[in-house]
């Protein structure tokens, strides 16, 4: 059987055809259609699978990665949503955190709500922190909160929001029963559904963002399915989500604020695929494509996640600037720097890039199509790093002199730099701020990268990667084979998963063997209920149980990720050492006599890994070495006294199995080029990975 | 050279080698947040390190670092090496202080420094600040009469020598605080810090070839300093003056400000404000002077980061005894809640200078300490914290709910409810509470609280503009007053107050300032204000001139004839009259 994994960015969908007996591999790339991203998706599909004469009944499924919902965010082209909350807190969307993201910049901005005020209404009821209920729900303001908010105007979609629902419930699912059954054409998402977490900014916020995307996302997965199916589909369709999982259709209908970013969760997951095959525990995940840069660290063959992101920054890319989402997400660094970003002078008189970028339009200046500000992109061609020949395969040119003009007129002139050392001047600037990045990313986790492996991807990764490397101190760079497509592959080694984690905060001394049990088995029910509804069988249903914990008196929890067991009352005993060794290992301190309360409890299901197989090639089986695959040669600036040296130039699909390389040279693949710095050692492994070992 | 000469840095490598010495800064508040036992350094951030040069300039800060921390690290670092000339000190040497008048301005700021050695030559220094869980005394607020009582004070003095850490200080400390364990392990992760950073210098000198760090220190020092002044040389030149009047203990306080903008350098003198009081409240010049240098750094260069040459166009100076450069032994503890109305000062005193950029004054934040007990029986003494109105710009309506020059983050209801047992009953903006302007102050909320948890409650406020509102600039109108009341009945808002079971709490926050002539804020704008109820539409009649139908979706502005003068006075809020003298103030709000 055949599987597809189409990944939908914001210049291009991404296909990626795998034959799991085979492994054999297709790929195809053609432009998003942004008005219905579902056309592009289906037209692709279906060359697809003509140029590769597979017939449609047999790929078993397609696997689904979109930005869908992010653009409807950001675009703010989202459904027009009513919000219920309980009386007396209408205002919480407005007051936000009460905090400064900048302390310095007076002139900063914060991301209005995406219900308006006046289309939030309040309704009489009450739960306290312990679920009790302090004042019954009356029914008659909800009806009347609702016609109300009709009356104003014509929403589709309604976030039902109160105090403790995450506690209890109840009056949030007795709203939206009433709500459906006086309207049944609304959307409705309540609170304790989305994510039954405290902290009533964040939650709200996050329902509100699932609301007032669900119309849409609803339209366009049925007019994928439809398509599909006319064109005879009668396989599974599954969603990829931020997390790094996929879910039903169903399921993403229920929660589309869970498919935010899963491109990029895609990424990381091959990443950390690569990484298992490679018996590599360290992993530093490196994206770059046109506008940003992303990065994810994986430890042991997993991404590490957080529950905490950011949609839609508002000022200059600033982190705070956004609104707040609370999901399961893999934990990702972005950095304002790809392809198009622009150089100029900052405000001390130095050279920066990014974080503005010229987009894809008009593109850096070297496009032709009419930009006049320098990018990355067209110094990486003055430095010969790029080929104007060989952009995208040799599917676009590129004008050299006029990626020279933009850096002379933008850069070199204003600094007083000649050309040359302009150009690498924004090369090593961008790399940098990745190294940077990195640097304090894992310093803030403690994750040790140095003897770690960065695996480099996206369409400017591997011309990045060994330098940001060595910076690093990194011995180790792998590039994988179709590394323009990664997020697409991704989607690929995903396996359906579900997350659930829910805020009850309780001592651990107040709690038995017994309850303690009782809470994790409830809450592994419900996530497993959405794979058995997708049919994955109760033998092969994995569980990981994370819990929130904190010394009583302190605002900071620790992630414990607990031991896998079939017996939890057990393992109960073990929890206050286990918490105490967490503790220890994270803040370097030891044992403090304080009592432990849970704060937050986290349970994924995880169905069984997807056939993939570990070696794959795309398109023709390689045969030569490095002397068969060069090219041809040309000038590349190298940094230090020799200036332009010309270097060999090879064919990634060319090079087979233990063909092997030593730097400076150019190894070009159709959508990306790797630059091997001088004395760097490359040598073609047998799952086709250029592995670079970077010279002492 | 010993190093690179100056010339060989260009635009390039300057950036690249000057942020790189930043992110390692970074890394260095990294390793103190991740070691640190206390949530004040890993939550609040209120902390900061800095590398400096062999000469004790500095040339990095953290870039998280809170504003009071600009500008102090170099004057701290000389008088640590007057104390301890360089040419005594040996590797593995950490020297500490908490002086306030060495330091940051309050006993709680611990302040450390460690000389990093090559090859037997010191080649630069690194400096942690952190804001200690306790330091013995009285506890925080603003109730000491003199410093004495506020806790201990160590002068400058060896925590480590050549490597050894003293155990008697130590011993002193711990027997000296309620919770040592917080404190000691504090300390020791501003020694771990240190000794990162220290490495972490040494590594990036090795990197690059340097074994001297002052060329690159010149070449980023005057960087900055060219860059500001260049910047200095947008505002326009002249002399200016400000003074606002504080809500004090015995009677208000007069904050008094000259500031002369010339083309590439401003002095700002405190001359003319009142004297020190006593209460924990008096600010030691190091902190008058750092708040002066962050209002004159957002003004200008916000995006610049700290470092020596950045503050060396800029001058501050008050005479001693005056409030804002209080001599020992006043106390301190409290200086923050005085010291922050220096910013508003500044900006009202520049307005004319950069009417662009200067900010109407904001209605600042509230800290309020309850303490009692738990249903569950645990004790609880935690603060509530609410913000009022951020003060409006040239351009930009003031955000809602926004503190400033500090910084806090609101507790959320549902995590406030569960750790005190105490229920919110409603917690909202108040309408029209937003000084009215062309661009429109930022509202104020109310959060009425009631006490549930079944036991008496203490309540310790240290509320402002209670009097004072936050004035509009421009022409743009004044924020409404904050005001507390328990159970309908108006208290003081720097007072403490006791609170019987069932109890109802009600806070009101102030608003911002407006910015420019209330009658020159686009109808459009005051419609959707009404629409979203932001104003009222009594409101938009009395303050804008401009009656709003809400449903019909117009607006029309009155005739000339009866347009509302501008800078529109409106009815102060329920004015409280200081009752009690003592007052208290609440912990972590060093900021």
């Amino acid at each position: 059987m055949y599987r597809i994994g189409v990944d939908i960015g914001g210049t291009f969908t991404d296909f990626a055809l795998f034959d799991a007996l085979g492994g054999r591999m297709a790929i195809h790339k053609q432009l998003t259609t942004p008005r219905d991203p579902s056309e592009a998706v289906l037209d692709g599909i279906g060359a697809l699978l003509t140029r590769n004469a597979v017939p449609i009944d047999r790929v078993g499924d397609v696997v689904h990665g979109t930005t869908l919902v992010t653009n409807l965010v950001i675009e703010r082209k989202g459904a027009v949503t009513g919000m219920l909350v309980t009386e007396g807190f209408r205002d919480i969307l407005d007051m936000g955190y009460e905090s400064r993201y900048d302390l310095y910049d007076l002139r900063l901005r914060f991301p209005a709500p995406l219900v308006p005020r006046r289309l939030r209404a309040e309704v009489v009821e009450r739960v306290r922190g312990d679920g009790t209920v302090a004042r019954r729900l009356d029914k008659a303001s909800v009806q009347k909160a609702v016609t109300g908010l009709r009356r104003k105007a014509k929403i589709e979609a309604l976030a039902v929001c109160l105090l403790h629902a995450y506690a209890n419930p109840a009056h949030e699912q007795a709203i939206r029963k009433l709500v459906l059954k006086e309207h049944p054409d609304l959307y409705v998402s309540t609170s304790a559904d989305v994510f039954p977490n405290m902290r009533e900014f964040e939650r709200w916020t996050t329902t509100t963002v699932n609301a007032y995307t669900q119309p849409m996302f609803d339209r366009y997965l049925k007019r994928l399915e439809e398509g599909l199916a006319q064109l005879g589909f009668t396989g599974r369709i599954d969603i990829m989500t931020s997390s790094g999982g996929t879910v039903t259709t169903e399921t993403a209908r229920r929660f589309p604020v869970r498919s935010l970013e899963s491109g990029p969760a895609a990424g990381a997951l091959m990443s950390a695929y690569h990484g298992r095959t490679l018996q590599i525990d360290n992993l530093l995940a490196f994206d770059m494509g046109g506008t940003t840069a992303k990065g994810a660290l994986i430890r042991a063959g997993a991404p590490l996640k957080k529950y905490m992101m950011e949609v839609a920054r508002v000022h200059e890319f600033k982190r705070g600037s956004g609104l707040p989402v609370r999901i399961p997400v893999i934990d990702m660094i972005e950095i304002g720097a790809g392809g198009g970003s622009l150089a100029g002078v900052d405000d001390r008189g130095l050279l920066r890039v990014g974080p503005k970028s010229a987009g894809a339009d008009p593109g850096p200046a070297c496009y032709g199509r009419g930009g006049a500000g320098a990018t990355l992109t067209d110094a990486n061609l003055v430095l010969g790093y790029l080929d104007a020949g060989f952009f995208l395969g040799g599917g676009m040119r590129l004008d050299k002199t006029a990626a020279e003009r933009a850096i002379a007129a933008t850069v070199a002139t204003p600094l007083s730099l000649n050309l040359a050392r302009a150009a690498w001047g924004m090369h090593e600037v961008i790399n940098e701020d990745v190294a940077r990045a990195f640097r304090i990313h894992a310093s803030e986790r403690g994750f040790d990268y140095r003897g770690a492996t960065m695996v480099a991807f996206g369409g400017s990764g591997p011309v990045h990667a060994m330098a940001i490397a060595r910076k690093l101190k990194i011995p180790r760079v792998v590039f994988p084979v179709g590394a323009g497509v990664m997020s697409a592959l991704g989607l690929l080694v995903s396996p359906l998963s579900f997350e659930v984690a829910h805020s009850k905060r309780v001592y651990v001394d107040d709690l038995t063997a017994g309850a303690f049990a009782e809470q994790l088995g409830r809450l592994g029910d419900e996530a497993s209920g959405f794979l058995k509804r997708a049919g994955v069988g109760t033998p092969d249903i994995a569980m990981t149980i994370r819990l929130d914990m904190r010394y009583q008196g302190q605002n900071h929890d620790i992630e414990l990720t607990l031991p896998r067991t079939d017996d939890l009352a057990a393992l109960f005993c073990d929890l206050p050492r286990l918490f105490a060794e967490s503790y220890a290992e994270t803040y370097l301190v030891s044992f403090i006599e304080e009592p432990v309360e849970i704060i937050n409890w986290k349970v994924e299901v995880t169905g069984p890994a997807p056939n993939f197989t570990a070696g794959y090639s795309l398109g023709t089986i390689p045969t030569g070495d490095a002397r068969s695959a060069r090219k041809g040669s040309r000038p590349i600036y190298l940094p230090g006294p020799a200036g332009y040296v010309d270097v060999p130039v090879l064919d990634r699909y060319g090079l087979a199995p233990g063909a092997s390389l030593t730097g400076p040279a150019i190894v070009e693949e159709r959508e990306s080029t790797c630059l091997i710095g001088t004395g760097d050692r490359a040598t073609v492994d047998e799952r086709y990975n250029l592995v670079a070992e970077l010279a002492n | 050279m010993d190093g690179m000469k100056r010339q060989e840095f260009d635009a390039v490598s300057l950036g690249i080698l000057w942020d790189r010495l930043i992110s390692l800064t970074d890394e260095i508040v990294s390793t103190l947040v991740r070691t640190s036992f206390s949530t004040i350094v890993s939550e609040s951030y209120d902390l900061s390190c800095v590398v400096l040069d062999a000469e004790a300039n500095s040339i990095a800060q953290g870039t998280m670092s809170v504003p009071i921390f600009i500008g102090s690290a170099p004057v701290t670092a000389r008088h640590m090496l007057d104390r301890f000339p360089a040419a005594t000190l040996a590797p593995g040497d950490v020297i500490v202080t908490n002086d306030p008048w060495l330091g940051t301005g309050h006993l709680y700021d611990i302040t450390m420094m460690r000389p990093v050695f090559l090859n037997g030559r010191i080649v630069a220094y690194t400096m942690s600040i952190t804001h200690l869980p306790d330091v013995g005394g009285i506890g925080f607020g603003s109730a000491a009469a003199e410093i004495y009582q506020e806790g201990f004070r160590f002068p400058i003095c060896k925590l480590v020598e050549a490597g050894k850490l003293n155990e008697g200080l130590i011993d002193i400390i711990r027997t000296n605080v309620r919770v040592p364990e917080q404190v000691v392990g504090d300390i020791m992760a501003n020694i771990a810090c240190n000794e990162v950073g220290g490495r972490q210098v040494l590594e990036f000198m090795a990197e690059y070839g340097f074994d001297d760090l002052m060329p690159l220190s010149r070449a980023i020092r005057e960087q900055s300093e060219r860059a500001m002044r260049e910047k200095i040389g947008t505002l326009k030149p002249g002399t200016y003056r400000n003074s606002i009047d504080l809500e004090g203990f015995d009677g208000p306080i007069r904050f008094v400000c000259r500031v002369d903008v010339k083309r590439d350098s401003v002095a700002v003198d405190f001359d003319g404000t009142g004297p020190c009081v006593r209460a924990g409240v008096n600010v030691p010049f190091c902190y008058a002077r750092a708040m002066a240098l962050y209002s004159v750094k957002t003004l200008t260069l916000p995006t610049l980061p700290n470092n020596a040459g950045m503050v060396a166009p800029i001058s501050v100076s008050a005479p001693a005894g005056c409030i804002l450069n209080a001599q020992s032994p006043f106390a301190t503890g409290g200086r923050h809640a005085m010291g922050h109305f220096v910013t508003p000062l500044v900006y009202g005193a520049l307005a004319k200078a950069a009417p662009d950029r200067v900010q109407a004054e904001s209605g600042m934040m509230n800290l309020v300490t309850f303490q009692g007990r738990h249903p569950n029986g645990r004790g609880v003494s935690t603060i509530y914290f609410a913000a009022g109105g951020y003060g409006a710009l040239d351009g930009i309506d003031g955000a809602s709910t926004t503190p400033h020059p500090s910084n806090m983050a609101v507790v959320p209801v549902e995590i406030w409810e569960t750790i005190t047992g105490m229920t919110i009953e409603t917690k909202h903006l108040m309408p029209d509470s937003g000084g009215p302007g062309k661009q429109r102050g930022g509202l104020g909320q109310e959060v009425v609280l009631r006490n549930t948890s079944g036991s008496l409650m203490t309540m310790l406020g240290m509320g402002s503009r209670t009097r004072f509102p936050a004035r509009g600039m421009f022409g743009g109108g004044e924020g409404r007053l904050r005001a507390h009341s328990v159970d309908g009945k108006p208290v003081n808002a720097k007072a403490r107050v006791e609170l019987p079971p069932g109890a109802r709490i009600t806070i009101r926050e102030a608003g911002g300032g407006g910015f420019g002539p209330p009658a020159r804020r686009a109808p459009a704008a005051v419609l959707a204000d009404v629409e979203n109820g932001f104003v009222t539409v009594k409101g938009a009649l009395g303050d804008y001139g401009v009656t709003v139908d809400p449903r019909q979706g117009t607006v029309v502005r009155r005739t000339a004839k009866s347009k509302p003068k501008t800078a529109a006075k409106r009815p102060a809020a329920a004015k409280t009259a200081a009752r009690k003298k003592t007052a208290t103030m609440a912990p972590g709000a060093g900021r």
